[in-house]
């Protein structure tokens, strides 16, 4: 191994690079804009539902419990209500009429408080205090519920109100069962910080892997390849070349990120960053050997372009990126457990938000350094084997 | 007949390994699925020699000088290059490689191509800067040094890629089609250079589809279907063929090659 033919390799790479205005925006704006926009659309809350509400209840005002959990739903920005039809108002038509309106997407919801709806409710409570059964006061939500995410923003928000309005003076009931949470870590977490440390290993491995592959595809169809092994450069340090500028470029796109999330969305790091970026640089590693040893099963860069997906998306979707390891399904779980990207990205987690130290997340680094170690043996094999 | 078994017989393993003769192929084949692309090669380059490897695609001359820079392996048979039999890394340092293919990186300038052969080879700093100079000078492209080679005409980055073949000075040459795509005028002054490095007591081995320029080789191979079916001294192949340019010798040596 020869440090100034490495690095001769590795500068190649990065003027190649800097003569390349237009990817070097893309290295660094892609995952600015990955962050920002991947930041304010799951960061921010299912809001702004158009809802109507109708009202049969016609018990009088100030006793009314429909009243009072509209009122209170009117407090928060998930529902935007649109029209409420008091009982005095509210016929079948109207039921009709909004019933329509859902049909024809043009409300998410229709809220219907039945007649008796306070008197039910105050029935039910009395029957719990003196051990009978009786039905409980109901009422009826009709949702579009094409999206699921919103029916469970919906329904969360008018489990939230109904609790609130019964413990309120008005009412003064209190449940007799109430669960707290006691936050081991992440108190204070928003989503965005459980995001960013994926959105990173995400970054980190789309523009890794894509840069090797394209870069090794041209190196075969130019021939420059050829000059290479033909010079006193041996495979190792080729491949220690581009590990090097690449594993860099990663890096950086790592911080790119990491400053973002801090400045724009007051994310905090609990552990050690220099530990959280080395992870990084260790699997932008392995990933840039994932891209190498696939170039030469790719003879240009169109085929080169279609392993994208193939390598992406199940890291993706399985990786616990978006969503949590626990929420993939049984059959594709042990697929989860195969691909780097998890570990990198629960690694990072437990670094950013548990504020772990080597000695806890030493499983992940033990994954992401034998994948890097093993993706540059083969890389390094794969260029020895066409002597 | 009699050039392709000059000086073959009576040679002892030892002399193989010769590290003054630049190449020495011995029942030299290569075969690729089936298809035989070099078929029992035999020859010997002499040092100091303007040696040019003639001969229609796909005769076998590029796959080679692939052997004998060690990017392909055998199939059977042996090439010694500098005294090491192929494919081997001892003497990298002393070859330079020109490929067929415009082999420059198209998103450097000249001067970062050069300059990252000259680093990959260990050329110290003061003589990467003079050959440097020497080499924009021959190629013509002195103006164009901190042009990016994507930005350069075909001949341009032809002539690129024959200046990062040079930049470490090295004694033994293949240039795989040097002066493809390079205009006469320029074709001129890289035959001069050629005669210049052989002056310097340089082997050059090159390949050429331009019988014209064949001609200005001190040894010319003729290689048909895999096998060298002529060598001598262009003069020499001429008489032998009677024929009054080495086109039409070729022709002549092709037909006996069939009988």
């Amino acid at each position: 191994m020869n440090p100034r033919r490495i690095l001769a390799i590795a500068m190649k790479n990065l003027r190649g690079l800097k003569h390349d205005r237009r990817t070097v925006g893309f290295l660094v704006f892609m995952p600015l804009l990955l962050i920002t926009i991947f930041g304010y659309t799951f960061g921010g809350d299912v809001e702004n539902l158009d809802v109507e509400i109708v009202s049969f209840d016609d018990a009088p005002e100030g006793t009314s419990i429909a009243s009072a959990i509209t009122s209170d739903l009117a407090t928060r920005d998930t529902m935007s209500i649109v029209r409420v039809t008091s009982p005095s108002e509210a016929t079948d038509g109207t039921v009709q009429a909004a019933l329509d309106k859902v049909r024809d997407a043009d409300l998410l919801a229709l809220i219907v408080f039945e007649q008796g709806f306070t008197e039910d409710a105050y029935e039910a409570l009395f029957a719990l205090r003196n051990g009978t059964l009786v039905m409980p006061g109901s009422f009826r939500v009709y949702i579009d519920g094409t999206n699921p995410n919103i029916v469970s923003a919906m329904m969360n928000d008018l489990q939230t109100s109904i609790q609130k309005v019964l413990v309120s003076p008005s009412f003064a009931i209190v449940l007799p069962i109430v669960a707290t949470p006691e936050l081991v870590y992440g108190e204070g977490a928003e989503f965005i910080d459980f995001f960013a440390p994926g959105v990173m290993g995400l970054a980190a491995m789309m523009v890794t892997f894509m840069l090797s592959i394209i870069s090794f595809v041209h190196e075969r169809g130019q021939s420059t390849l050829d000059r290479l092994l033909a010079s006193p450069a041996t495979e190792g340090e080729i491949v220690s070349g581009y590990v090097l500028a690449f594993g860099l470029v990663g890096l950086i796109q790592s911080l790119v990120i990491l400053i973002t999330a801090i400045l724009l969305f007051g994310i905090e790091i609990q552990g050690s960053a220099v530990l959280a970026l080395s992870m990084i640089f260790v699997f932008g590693i392995g990933m840039q050997g994932l891209g190498f040893v696939l170039s030469a099963l790719a003879r240009n860069e169109f085929q080169a372009v279609q392993f994208m997906p193939i390598v992406l998306f199940p890291s993706i979707l399985l990786s616990g990126v978006f969503w949590p390891l626990e929420a993939v399904p049984d059959v594709l779980r042990p697929a989860s457990y195969f691909l780097p990207l998890t570990y990198a990205v629960e690694g990072l987690r437990s670094v950013m938000i548990r504020g772990w130290g080597v000695g806890d997340v030493w499983l992940q680094l033990v994954v992401l350094l034998v994948f890097a170690a093993v993706m540059m043996l083969l890389s390094t094999y794969g260029l020895k084997k066409r002597r | 007949m009699s050039e392709r078994t000059r000086g073959r017989t009576g040679r002892t393993v030892g002399e193989n390994e010769d590290r003054s003769v630049p190449v020495l192929v011995r029942k030299l084949r290569k075969e690729f699925d089936g298809l035989i692309a070099v078929d029992d090669l035999e020859m010997m380059i002499s040092p100091g020699l303007l040696y040019g490897l003639i001969g229609p695609n796909g005769s076998g001359k590029t796959t080679a000088i692939k052997m004998f820079v060690g990017l392909l392996r055998p199939s059977g048979g042996e090439a010694y290059v500098l005294g090491e039999k192929v494919p081997g890394r001892e003497n990298v340092q002393r070859v330079g490689y020109m490929p067929q293919e415009t082999a420059v990186y198209p998103d450097l300038t000249i001067h970062e191509n050069m300059e990252l052969f000259a680093e990959l080879y260990s050329v110290s700093r003061e003589d990467f800067e003079r050959r440097e100079k020497l080499l924009l000078d021959v190629i013509d492209l002195k103006a164009r040094k901190d042009s990016l080679v994507s930005q350069l005409s075909g001949g341009m980055k032809h002539r690129t890629s024959l200046a990062c073949t040079l930049i470490h000075d090295p004694e033994l040459l293949f240039l795989d089609e040097p002066t493809v795509g390079v205009d006469p005028e320029l074709r001129v002054g890289f035959w001069e250079y050629f005669g210049n490095l052989k002056a310097r007591g340089k082997t050059v081995v090159l390949t050429t589809h331009y019988m014209d320029e064949a001609v200005r080789c001190d040894v010319v191979g003729m290689m048909r279907a895999g096998r060298l079916i002529a060598e001598g001294a262009p003069k020499d192949l001429m008489a032998r063929a009677n024929a009054s340019d080495l086109e039409s010798a070729f022709m002549f040596f092709s037909r006996g090659d069939n009988a």
